[in-house]
């Protein structure tokens, strides 16, 4: 019996990297996923992979920046599966520039998308969790928002936002047994750092880390499947760092 | 496949009990070191009467040569350590700092944080051989928040968060990770014999999730920083405290 049996999970941007792995363990747990990403093929590829291993998903594109994608990713997940348990905030962009160089466009898109993003997904999830009186909130920051990020200001003002905001949150939905948690990895074997760092550079800062590697998206599933279970129940506003060390709080 | 070994300090206590169940049910072989005999006989007794294998040392965790000792009948008797969970403690003293005597400071400091060094002193070098093992400390949300009356035990809960980085830092490169949990409120018959039953219900409602942890929510998070899942994991302090506060 898996530890997440009957659960109805969301993980945007699940479509790669940490949000596919993230699904997949729930998946193996028991839960039955939406992929949601702003990649269809990714997410297709996602939920055939669920299925191939005798899960339960279903897969559609989702600009969580957008209100109107966000409230047909909650009705997709109730026509489709009924009801909605745990929504995993993971979809982010990590573009780099300068504070000097950067546009206003460009900090209104990752704020947008990373901080905004997971305001809209967890207020439409919320009512939704209210009503059931239990659901779990995971949203995923990064060793950004502690460290700051030289050219990615607006990056890790969005990441430290999401600690802020989960507090919050968890305060508000404490009373109904609803936990909001974060999970903050460090580097991870995944595109994201590809956009800005050479393959050299990405694994020698593994040798900076304590356990002596670079993380890989299955870290993270762990600990996202530990956080969406009943045994952390009591676990509410903190953040989990799974970073090998690299930064401890 | 050999049986896992835990070692549980202050596994007769009231979180300790839930701990050390939460383990045997995970397949542990579990010591238990606790001052308190009786109720480590029983804990210990419970859990072979279920099945499980445990053993019980009798044992005051300020004492050096005990400690000592009691780790080398552990490593000659199993071969192995994979497990250290260090939750014996307690705020022992309050006082006022004016009229707090350095006597009782230090024990206090002893308690929480002296023992949890020893412990981890013991085991580190049997774990570095076999280049695996877990260490979970215990924090407690006054070591993050502090409290009047408690400047011994709040520095000792503190403390217990610096020696569990700078362990786990030390410890990384040998394939040990070192964590600490830091308990809020809990339901534990000692805390809450110092309440009398509405102002114990009226500081559950409090707590924004409306209720003190129950030693099994602590046990959860023992279990999960013990296990597999928590791979990447080292150097953390995982708040289990229904959001009383946030790290």
């Amino acid at each position: 019996m898996g530890r997440l049996e009957n659960r109805i999970a969301i993980v945007t941007g699940a479509g790669q990297g940490i949000g596919r792995a993230i699904a997949l363990g729930m998946a193996r747990q028991g839960a039955a996923l939406v992929i949601a990403d702003l990649d269809e093929t990714n997410a297709g590829a996602v939920k055939r992979e669920i299925e191939r291993v005798g899960g339960k998903a279903s897969a559609l594109y989702t600009d969580i920046s957008n209100e109107e994608s966000v409230r047909g990713m909650i009705d997709h997940t109730l026509n489709e599966h009924g009801h909605v348990d745990i929504l995993v905030n993971n979809a982010g962009i990590f573009p780099t520039n300068s504070v000097e160089e950067m546009a206003e466009e460009e900090w209104n898109r990752v704020i947008g998308t990373n901080l905004i993003g997971t305001f809209l997904c967890s207020r439409a999830v919320v009512p939704h969790l209210l009503t059931q009186r239990s659901g779990r909130i995971i949203s995923l920051t990064s060793g950004r928002a502690f460290q700051g990020a030289r050219h990615g200001a607006h990056y890790a003002a969005s990441k430290a936002g999401i600690i802020g905001f989960s507090k919050s949150l968890a305060l508000e939905l404490a009373p109904y047994g609803i936990t909001v948690n974060v999970i903050c990895p460090g580097i991870t074997d995944t595109a994201q750092p590809r956009g800005h760092q050479t393959e050299e550079q990405i694994y020698a800062q593994g040798e900076r880390i304590p356990l002596g590697r670079i993380g890989q998206p299955e870290d993270l599933a762990g600990p996202a499947v530990f956080l969406a279970s009943d045994a952390a129940g009591f676990i509410t506003g903190q953040t989990i760092l799974a970073n090998g060390g690299g930064i401890m709080w | 496949m050999e049986a896992k070994v835990a070692v549980v300090n202050g596994g007769a206590g009231g979180i300790g009990r839930a701990v050390v169940r939460r383990l045997a049910g995970a397949g542990y072989v579990i010591f238990i070191l606790d001052k308190n005999q009786q109720a480590g006989r029983e804990i210990s007794d419970q859990l072979r009467d279920q099945g499980c294998q445990a053993e019980y040392h009798a044992m005051d965790l300020t004492d050096a040569a005990q400690i000592k000792n009691a780790f080398a009948e552990i490593l000659s008797a199993s071969g192995r350590i994979d497990l250290l969970v260090n939750l014996a403690g307690g705020t022992l003293h309050k006082h006022p700092i004016q009229e707090f005597p350095l006597s009782e400071w230090r024990e206090v400091i002893d308690v929480n944080l002296k023992a949890t060094f020893l412990c981890c002193q013991a085991v580190c070098r049997p774990m570095r051989g076999r280049k695996s093992g877990v260490i979970i400390n215990t924090s407690s949300n006054f070591g993050i928040t502090g409290g009047a009356g408690r400047t011994a035990y709040a520095a000792s809960k503190a403390a217990v968060i610096a020696f569990t980085k700078s362990l786990a830092t030390e410890m990384a490169p040998h394939g040990v990770r070192v964590n600490a949990i830091a308990p809020g409120l809990t339901a534990t018959a000692r805390v809450m014999s110092r309440y009398d039953e509405t102002d114990w219900r009226e500081l559950g409602r409090s707590i924004p999730m409306g209720r003190a942890a129950q030693p099994s929510d602590i046990a959860e998070a023992v279990g999960f920083l013990a296990s597999d899942e928590s791979g990447y994991i080292t150097g953390q302090t995982i708040h289990v405290n229904g959001g009383m506060i946030f790290n």
